[in-house]
């Protein structure tokens, strides 16, 4: 009955221990949420609870079992904490359907594709949705977009983020038609500003970059996206040794997911596709995708279908394999204007 | 592998609207959203005799015009792997460029090919022994106008014969068009140039895995006089590139007589003169198209 040790007010431990929290162990592996729900207390006061019990528990001998407990979450917590993580709209409604609701935060989702299949496009809209301010059901984040091609234009960022605003502002007027419009309105300039742009040249930059965005992100916390354009074209020259290369990519790949996880922010790594000969005949695949596919959390293919652009959930822990068609317009993305079967489910 | 002096918040970048290079005829620019985007690649896909090295030649005159005429106040390198090397048709239209725009050169008493910088390249290895030359010699430039433009026509003809189809010799044809692609790349954003890149075409040969007719950008097909082809060196190539536009003819073989004296592009001139640009892939460029003639004084494009 370690509980009764812990320096809290009578009442507070009788909840306690009544709720069946007898041991430091029990307490230290729930969150202050469900502790505050199942104890009937404040989350301020289950919050003192787990501090204190961790306290305890530190300075006390522990066995190696009990630093296994602290620290680890149930399933419940993270079945909640991922319905609760915020998603970034693709602004095609049909595409964050086959997501899950749009692009997931912690996570790492690599988008590939041919070339002028629009994996450029839809780094430029996420760089600006995800700036979507809370009122309109967005992030309210910051963006950053790492070039290693060249292919982010401001003036096509500038028209996408204009499209944006004014749809915001349909958005804003329709909802608060009776309200005054008291808060800060969200101009195509300021999307812009929001958007950190780093130009990549080689892949020695592109390493000191990644190394370095830990230590960029923790000055600037609102960041809630990365995007990088495209992950493998600095790559793909001739290495001396594939060795490095491959590990190098491993590397990169796991600190993007530690990333994702350590601030709660998307990455989006767009990839190239390439030829590859396998069982005997050229098949398409994503560039260097051996090397690393392992460290992506969910993997969307984008490609053509007669006239229509299509994007597949290649792989997700938990998407269902589904394809939905898309268009790029001047305004973005936005969903392809024939809506019969635009979603398929496989 | 150089720099432990690489400061990644030195990348950060507050970048600009990309600077655009007219190509010297108003209808085409309206159709590119102003002309060539400098830093970035720009590649130009077409047959044989449909214009190509015409626009490369104009818009290495195009450097020159101040940038309130849509020009780079620029020279340009031009990189030519195709022999000969068109210096009596660079001269003609450097002769009508200087009338045209007697001011740029009126104080200086130079004339428009003096800022036209053309090397040849004969193999990849004879282009990458240039680059390192190219970054020297735009940075320590006494020349009047300062590199802005770099032409390469073409990239297909440096590949022609050197590389086999086997999967290996492809593997290593690849890895040279990024390291190419990289090079220029890094060039145009060090010291923001426009840079064009000219391929060609091959006749579309179904094979049977489908690959060859891989879809790449807004157009489904791509028809050169009657037929269907593709931009040469496959996917990878493609890869490489930020923007491709197709120019192509129609089947034109019938030659009407043209008179000399037709100094305008009215619709007089032969059908068979007609190309048409289209815009395969942007990152920035609606799919659009254009169609224009190849008149003496230069392109010239059609009202819609």
């Amino acid at each position: 009955m370690e509980a009764w040790r812990l320096p809290l007010s009578s009442s507070i431990r009788g909840k306690l221990i009544s709720a069946g929290y007898t041991s430091l162990p029990s307490i230290s592996s729930v969150s202050s949420s469900d502790l505050a729900r199942d104890v009937n207390i404040t989350e301020e006061e289950a919050f003192e609870i787990l501090r204190l019990a961790n306290q305890s528990s530190g300075s006390s001998s522990c066995n190696g079992s009990r630093s296994l407990i602290n620290g680890a979450k149930n399933a419940w917590d993270m079945l909640h904490e991922e319905e609760s993580l915020p998603r970034i709209t693709t602004s095609c409604s049909d595409l964050d359907s086959i997501l899950g609701g749009g692009i997931s935060c912690r996570d790492v989702t690599e988008i590939g594709g041919v070339p002028g299949i629009g994996k450029t496009q839809i780094g430029i809209q996420l760089s600006v949705n995800v700036q979507i301010p809370r009122e309109c059901g967005g992030l309210g984040g910051k963006a950053i977009y790492i070039d290693t091609e060249g292919s982010f234009m401001v003036e096509r960022a500038l028209q996408i983020a204009e499209a944006c605003v004014e749809d915001m502002e349909e958005y804003t007027g329709y909802m608060h038609k009776h309200f005054q419009a008291n808060q800060v309105q969200m101009k195509p300039k300021d999307i812009l500003e929001n958007i950190f742009y780093f130009r990549v040249c080689s892949y020695t930059e592109q390493i000191a970059l990644v190394n370095y965005l830990d230590k960029f992100i923790s000055e600037n916390k609102d960041v809630k996206v990365v995007i990088v354009d495209s992950i493998t074209f600095h790559f793909r020259q001739d290495f001396d040794d594939l060795v490095q290369r491959t590990r190098v990519l491993s590397e990169m790949a796991l600190k993007f997911m530690k990333l994702a996880k350590k601030f709660s922010l998307a990455v989006v790594l767009l990839n190239q596709v390439t030829t590859k000969y396998t069982e005997g005949s050229f098949q398409l695949a994503l560039a260097l995708g051996d090397s690393w596919s392992h460290s992506c959390t969910n993997r969307v293919i984008l490609y053509w279908n007669g006239d229509e652009r299509y994007a597949y959930i290649d792989k997700s822990p938990s998407l269902p394999s589904a394809s939905a068609s898309y268009t790029v317009t001047s305004r973005g993305l936005r969903n392809s204007s024939s809506s019969s079967k635009r979603v398929k489910m496989m | 592998m150089q720099n432990g002096k690489i400061k990644p918040e030195n990348l950060l970048r507050r970048s600009p609207t990309n600077r655009k290079l007219t190509t010297g005829c108003e209808i085409l620019d309206g159709c590119l959203r102003g002309g060539i985007s400098c830093d970035s690649l720009t590649e130009i896909v077409a047959e044989s005799g449909c214009g190509k090295t015409q626009l490369c030649l104009q818009l290495s005159l195009c450097t020159q015009l101040p940038i309130s005429h849509g020009g780079l106040n620029g020279s340009s390198l031009y990189l030519h792997s195709e022999f000969p090397f068109p210096f009596r048709r660079l001269h003609q239209l450097s002769h009508t460029f200087h009338q045209s725009n007697p001011s740029i050169y009126a104080n200086y008493n130079d004339n428009p090919c003096d800022h036209v910088f053309v090397q040849n390249v004969h193999s990849v290895d004879h282009l990458f022994d240039i680059m390192p030359r190219i970054d020297g010699f735009v940075g320590n430039s006494k020349t009047r106008f300062p590199l802005k433009l770099i032409v390469l026509d073409s990239v297909a003809a440096l590949f022609r014969s050197e590389f086999d189809n086997t999967p290996s010799d492809l593997k290593k044809r690849s890895s040279l068009f990024f390291k190419i692609s990289g090079k220029l790349k890094q060039l145009a954003s060090k010291f923001d140039l426009a840079i064009v890149i000219t391929n060609q075409v091959t006749d579309l040969v179904e094979t049977s895995d489908g690959l060859s007719g891989l879809r790449i950008g807004n157009l489904r097909y791509l028809y050169s006089s009657g037929r269907r082809v593709v931009p040469s060196l496959g996917l990878a190539w493609a890869n490489c590139v930020n923007s491709r536009f197709f120019i192509s003819r129609s089947d034109g073989s019938i030659v009407k007589d043209r008179s000399e004296k037709d100094e305008s592009c009215s619709s007089s001139v032969s059908r068979s003169a007609k190309r048409r640009l289209d815009i395969v892939f942007s990152p920035y460029l609606p799919g659009s198209s254009c169609e224009f003639m190849i008149t003496r004084e230069g392109i010239c494009a059609v009202q819609a």
